[in-house]
Parts: C-alpha cells; structure tokens; sequence
C-alpha cells in the first residue's frame, strides 16, 4: 500500500482523541464492557465520535475538528457525559489517567474486530499490555511539507506535553515513581520514537516506500512515533499525552500546543535541525519521570532549566498567538497546571489520602465524569 | 496394666464428626476433580458428594443434628448474604430503574407462575401462596459462590446479584405474610397477621442497620489488617445471627440488609477477602455438604410431574420478563437469556424457607414442602452449572489457570 497523498485541511484546525478506562463500580478494576457501553450510546444521538479500542475496557472519544478553545471544550463535555450517563445506566465507572493503577495485563480482552485481533496476534502480551490511555491531538498543517516542518520542530516541546498530562505514576500495583509511566509501554512497540528527520514529503514517500518494500510496515498506522504525519486528514498527530484526569485539562493541552503550531508557522522561529534530537531521548526521559520537575536541555543553547520554567517561558512568548486563537482561558488552565501540579501529582496526593488504589480510582471516576 | 488400657477396643468407636470430616475431605477433593477435568463449578460436588454419602443417598453417613446443621446454615448463608449485599449497588436502580422494574416482574411472575400451577394441582390457596413465595428467591449462596468463584465481572454478573438480593428480600418478606395468613387460617388473632411481618421487617431492619454501621466503624478502623479484621467480621456476623433469632427476627434478611446498609452509605464497598477469608470458605463448603446431606428426594418419588413442572415454570416466569425488558435496561438478547436462565438456582435460603414453614405446619412438611425440598435438589445441583454457563457464555468470566 502506498503513502496517501496528504489532504488539505484548514491550517491550525484542532482535533482530540481520547482513550478512557472502564471501570466495575465494585473495586474500580477495569471491567470488559466496551460492547455495552457502545450499545447504550448507540441509542442516544451525540456529537463526535464514540469508539471501541484495542481491549475491551477501553472506549475512545474523538472531537470533531475544532479550532477554539470553547467550542472544542464544550463538545468535549456533552461527549463526556454521553458517556458519564451509559455509565451511569450501565453501573460502569468511567476515568481519564493514562494508566489503570492496579488491572492485571492478562485479564484484559481483546475487542472483538479483526485489526484488534491481527494486532494482538502479532504483538502477543504486548498488545494487552497496551492497555493504557492517551490522549492523541490532531493540528491542521496548509500542505506536506509545513506539517514535516511543523512536526520536527514540536519535537522540541514533546517533554512539555508529556509533563503537562502526565497522569500515570501507578501501574500493576505500585508507584513506579514515574510521572508518564504510561509511555514506557508505548516504546517497548519496535515501531515507536519519532520520526525520520525528513523535511519534505517527497522524501517522505520516499521513506515510506522503503519501509514498505522491506514488509516491516503496511501504513502509518504502524509507526508508533510521538508525532507523525496524518495524511488523509492533512494533519500531525502528537501522541505523547496521558488522558487527563478531566476534559478541560485536555482542552487546554490541545489548544497549548495549538498556540504553539501558531507560533512556529507565524513566527518561523528557525528550521529544525538533526541535531536538535540529540537531546530528545533524554528530555523527554526526563518528563516521563519526573513531569514538571524534570530536567529540560535546550538542543541549541545547551542550557538546562527545569520543564516548569521551560512551560512558563513558553507560555510568555505564545501568549499573542493564544489570545489570537482565544485561548486564554487554556493558557490560564495550563499556568493553574505549572503552581498546582499535572494529573500525576494529584493522584499520589488522593493515594496518599485514601491509603487504597481502588478508593483512589473511584475518585478519579469521579473527577471525570463529574468535571 | 491391660492391654485394653492403651489399645482401643474392638468395633472402635469413633466420634460422628469423624464422617462429617471425612466427607469434607471427599467433598473438596470430588468437587475440585469436577473443576479440572469437567471445568464444572466445585459446589457441585461438594453438594452432590454430600447427597450421595448422606441418608438420601448410600447413607453411609449419620444425619446431622438439626441443632447443629442450623448454626452451620446460619452463619454460612449469613456470610454469604452479608456478602452479597455489599456487593449490590442500590443507587443502580436510581440511574436506571428497568432493572428495579425487571426484578419487580420477575417476582411477580415467579410467584403467579407458581400459585398457578399449584392451585391446578389442587393445592389449598394459602398454602400455594406460601410455597410461592419461597420459589421468588434465587438462591444467593450459589450465586456469590459461583461468580467468586469465575472471578466474573460484567452486565450478567452485576444484575444477576443485584436481582438476587432483591428477590431474597421479597420472598423472605412475602413468605412471612404468607405464613401470617397461615396462620390466621389456623385460628390466631388477626392483630398478629398485621404485627408480626411488621416486627420482622421494623426489627430486621434496625438490626442491619446497627450491624453495618459496627461493620463501616471497625473497618475504618482495623480494615487495613485483613486478617484481624476478617476475624472481626467473622464474629460479628455470627453475633447477628444469634441476637436475630433470639430475637425472633430472620437472620437472613438481617445481613443481607446489613450488606446493602453497609455499601449504600459508603457507595463503594470495602475490600476483604472472599467469604472474609479461609474460615468463611470453610464454613461455606461445609454449608453446601450439609445441604446435599439434608436433601430430601421423597417428593420426587410422590409427585414427580408437579416437581419437574414447579422447576420449568419457575425458570420460564424468571427468564421472560428478563428477556422482554432487555432492550430497555440496555443488554442484548443473549445477556438477558444468560441472565434469566442464571436465576433459576434454589439452595440454602429456600431451604431454610421451607423447613421454617414444615417446623411450623406439619401438614405442609409432608405435602408441598416436600415437592419444594425436591426441587431445591434439583436446582442445587443444576443452579452453579447454570450460573456459569450464563456468566462464560458473556464472556464475563476470568478462568483459573490449573
């Protein structure tokens, strides 16, 4: 199969997916009632798209392609509580959080469709393991070659949205001490890191064509990198955020990174250079494991700062972009973010609290489906 | 010195709870064969092993004492019920009340399906309606065994013990107006006719709710430590087994209420351990060995056909309003089907039901009561295969590695 070529879109257009657990309202364990829950949803009308994923205890909602903050947010709140209320009706709990703290790998199942089924073939364990949660945002790009552009330069700034929505520090049990342990999933895929340091699409294709010519991969849908192109929606794909505890957090991230895109296509602020991922590994090590705290190396200046300070310089210099976009209201989200802490946070502080993972989940439900 | 004072003499006479515990250990042994290679539920064999040793079967086996299976029934089925009903999330039916429709129907239909059939058996109405409202409850110990036991989770598994609380409380309720009239018929004043049901339910109640209440205190405080506070609990639960008879409440509807008061006011359940740990699993076994050794199969020799139409029409009034208001409650036609044929199990609280009334009716003890005590067999042995049929053809179940 060949590359798509890459359709138009409207520049700085903004689209969220968002993977949610499912969970019984007995010990908040993950429970496989996806088919339900998609069959109650089916029966009331709802804006976006509600969609089953790779195990059954997961459900994805998508937004529809959106361009301010208050539109996507409010669309994002009528999605989540289409939901809230199957859940309700179904006595099934429904969380954001990038990891379930406690559910065993083994005791998931797959959904029911023949790519989940290819998959899990493939991968064995890995595809149950896979049961984790992100949040994927699409941004509009004008045409190939600016999306390549736009896609390596936001590499950059991929520590940034990993420790903003960092929301995984508990897996299998335990604290493993990691703000985003979720993404230590995501690259045990052979496919997964970023992408080729290529800057315009016929290289691209070329790439493409390659790694199809060797059998490796079939479509884009094979690569597990942190941003990769779309092509048949004319957009990049950041993959790297947990789902957020709410869907205002995940608002606010999207249209943070939107400011952003603005930024770079507006101010052209330099070209991406291969060099710049010398540090990208350790960056965004660095944000899995410590979230805003972590350690940020600048792969220009060389100058280390912490990834808060890094954000809250960000924020000054989009902040025109923002106001041009009418995201204020985000940026303020993302700033309230930098003084109180990301999801990660708030969940050791509620574990500390409840002293059990299960009453943690049930106020992470909670959380969710309440806003 | 003889030799008689240090060698036992000869036929050696052995304490009767020497077969008790020798049947415990075939039981488990039997039952955990079945799981193995049949990848059929243990209870099975733990009840039909118990049937089949006991004075029912091969009689190889004295009969229990009465005093002692009853303290035996009570605390397991306590457990068992206090278990369930901490597990039943009550604002459920808030968020979507089909399923409180679906249940009231389901009883309804229950106890019309069998008044029915046995009025055409020319039963006497009273007792028709007593016999009735005992067949409502689908039998909780089977229930919470068979889904503890498949680690089920799911739509099926949820409603299923839902369903089953709620139909345990209407028929320990319905079955006591019932037995009021019973009365009445008898010759007691009607004041007591009113009185009566209205104590058991009041003093029932007050009692579970003092007990969950003592539960949420101790397990706030010392639930951190299982096995300290499975002990706990383990008392307590027979501490409200004895004060409800003493006081002539019914221990049953005592701690399935304590179970539903425990997580209403909480809206999540505390953790522990099945059965709250290995003594509680225990005593659980021995309650399903015990009730195979009580079965009583003379009503299958008596009255054959009434038995086999009792079990079909019961299942059939359980199954269809199941499966006529699926779509509304939001599952599909074959988790309504795996639902509705999962109620059908009868066992220890059906069991404690009829010999009350026997006790109580000696006219009933030799007529109906022993169509029931058939039939509860019956079900005993079928109900956890049934119930795990249902809940693995969902795919609700998480199957042990053996």
């Amino acid at each position: 199969m060949s590359l798509m070529p890459f359709a138009s879109s409207r520049p700085l257009s903004i689209g969220v997916e968002l993977e949610l657990q499912l969970l019984n309202c007995n010990d908040y364990d993950l429970v496989s009632s996806a088919p339900d829950m998609l069959r109650q949803i089916a029966r009331q009308t709802h804006h976006g798209e509600i969609k089953p994923e790779m195990t059954r205890s997961m459900i994805e909602i998508n937004s529809s392609v959106q361009y301010q903050y208050a539109a996507l947010v409010e669309e994002l709140r009528s999605l989540r509580d289409t939901v809230a209320d199957a859940g309700h009706f179904l006595n099934i709990a429904v969380a954001g959080g990038g990891t379930h703290p406690f559910q065993h790998w083994s005791e998931q199942k797959i959904f029911d469709a023949p790519r989940f089924h290819y998959l899990s073939d493939l991968y064995g364990y890995l595809a149950k393991q896979f049961t984790i949660f992100g949040q994927h945002v699409h941004i509009g790009c004008p045409g190939p070659d600016e999306a390549l552009h736009l896609l390596h330069m936001l590499s950059r700034y991929v520590p940034h949205f990993i420790a903003l929505s960092a929301s995984s520090p508990f897996v299998q049990g335990h604290d493993t001490g990691f703000a985003s342990a979720r993404l230590n999933s995501v690259f045990s895929f052979p496919l997964s890191g970023r992408a080729p340091f290529v800057l315009n699409w016929e290289d691209f294709e070329r790439f493409f064509n390659k790694m199809t010519g060797t059998g490796v991969v079939e479509s884009m849908k094979d690569f597990y990198w942190d941003i990769r192109p779309k092509p048949e929606f004319g957009t990049i794909e950041v993959r790297v955020c947990d789902t957020p505890l709410t869907v205002e957090v995940a608002a606010a991230i999207a249209c943070y990174i939107q400011a952003m895109a603005r930024y770079i296509m507006v101010e052209r602020p330099g070209d991406p250079q291969e060099d710049d991922y010398l540090v990208y590994t350790f960056n965004r090590f660095q944000a899995c494991r410590f979230g805003l705290d972590g350690t940020f190396i600048d792969p220009r200046t060389h100058e280390q700062r912490s990834l808060r300070e890094d954000i809250a310089d960000m924020l000054l210099r989009i902040a025109d972009h923002a106001a041009e976009l009418q995201a204020e209201e985000a940026m303020e989200q993302i700033r309230q973010i930098l003084a109180t802490g990301n999801g990660a946070s708030w969940l050791r502080q509620t574990y500390a609290h409840e002293h059990n993972l299960s009453d943690m989940m049930q106020q992470q439900a909670k959380l969710w489906m309440n806003g | 010195m003889t030799w008689a004072a240090y060698l036992p003499t000869w036929p050696l006479s052995v304490s009767p709870a020497l077969w008790l515990a020798l049947t415990l250990v075939i039981a488990v042994l039997v039952g955990e064969g079945l799981m193995r290679y049949l990848r059929l539920p243990r209870i099975v064999g733990y009840v039909g092993i118990g049937l089949l040793l006991g004075p029912a079967g091969l009689n190889l086996i004295p009969e229990l004492p009465a005093a002692e299976w009853r303290l035996l029934v009570d605390l397991a089925l306590g457990i068992l019920l206090f278990e369930l009903g901490s597990k039943v999330n009550l604002h459920w039916l808030k968020a979507n009340p089909w399923i409180a429709g679906t249940s009231l129907l389901e009883a309804a239909a229950t106890f019309s399906a069998v008044f029915g059939l046995l009025l055409w058996f020319d039963v006497a109405h009273v007792t028709a309606a007593v016999v009735a409202t005992i067949t409502i409850a689908t039998s909780p110990a089977i229930v919470v065994r068979t889904v503890t036991e498949s680690r089920a989770h799911g739509q099926v598994t949820e409603r299923l013990l839902l369903m089953t609380a709620l139909n345990c409380i209407y028929a320990i309720v319905c079955h006591k107006l019932a037995v009021a009239f019973m009365h009445d018929e008898a010759g007691t004043s009607p004041i007591h006719t009113v009185l009566q049901p209205l104590y058991l339910i009041g003093g029932s109640a007050l009692l579970g709710w003092l007990f969950g209440s003592a539960f949420n205190f101790v397990h706030r405080h010392l639930g951190r430590h299982e096995e300290t506070f499975s002990f706990l609990l383990f008392g307590m639960i027979a501490i409200a087994t004895i004060v409800a008879s003493t006081l002539m409440l019914s221990p049953m509807l005592v701690l399935l209420a304590a179970g539903l008061i425990t997580r209403y006011q909480r809206q999540r359940p505390r953790t522990f351990l099945p059965h709250f740990g290995s003594a509680g699993a225990v005593l659980v076994i021995l309650m399903f060995t015990a009730n195979g050794m009580a079965a009583n199969l003379d009503g299958l020799r008596d009255s054959m056909l009434l038995v086999v139409l009792l079990i079909l029409v019961r299942t059939i009034a359980k199954l269809l309003p199941v499966l006529m208001l699926a779509r509304h409650s939001g599952i599909s036609t074959q988790q309504a089907l795996a639902l509705g044929v999962a109620l059908a199990p009868m066992s220890g609280l059906t069991l404690l039901l009829t010999l009350d009334t026997a006790a109580a009716f000696p006219a009933f003890a030799s007529g109906p009561g022993l169509v029931l005590m058939s039939s509860i067999v019956i079900l005993e042995l079928a109900g956890p295969i049934l119930v795990q049929m249902a809940l693995r053809g969902t795919g609700e179940t998480l199957e042990e590695r053996t």
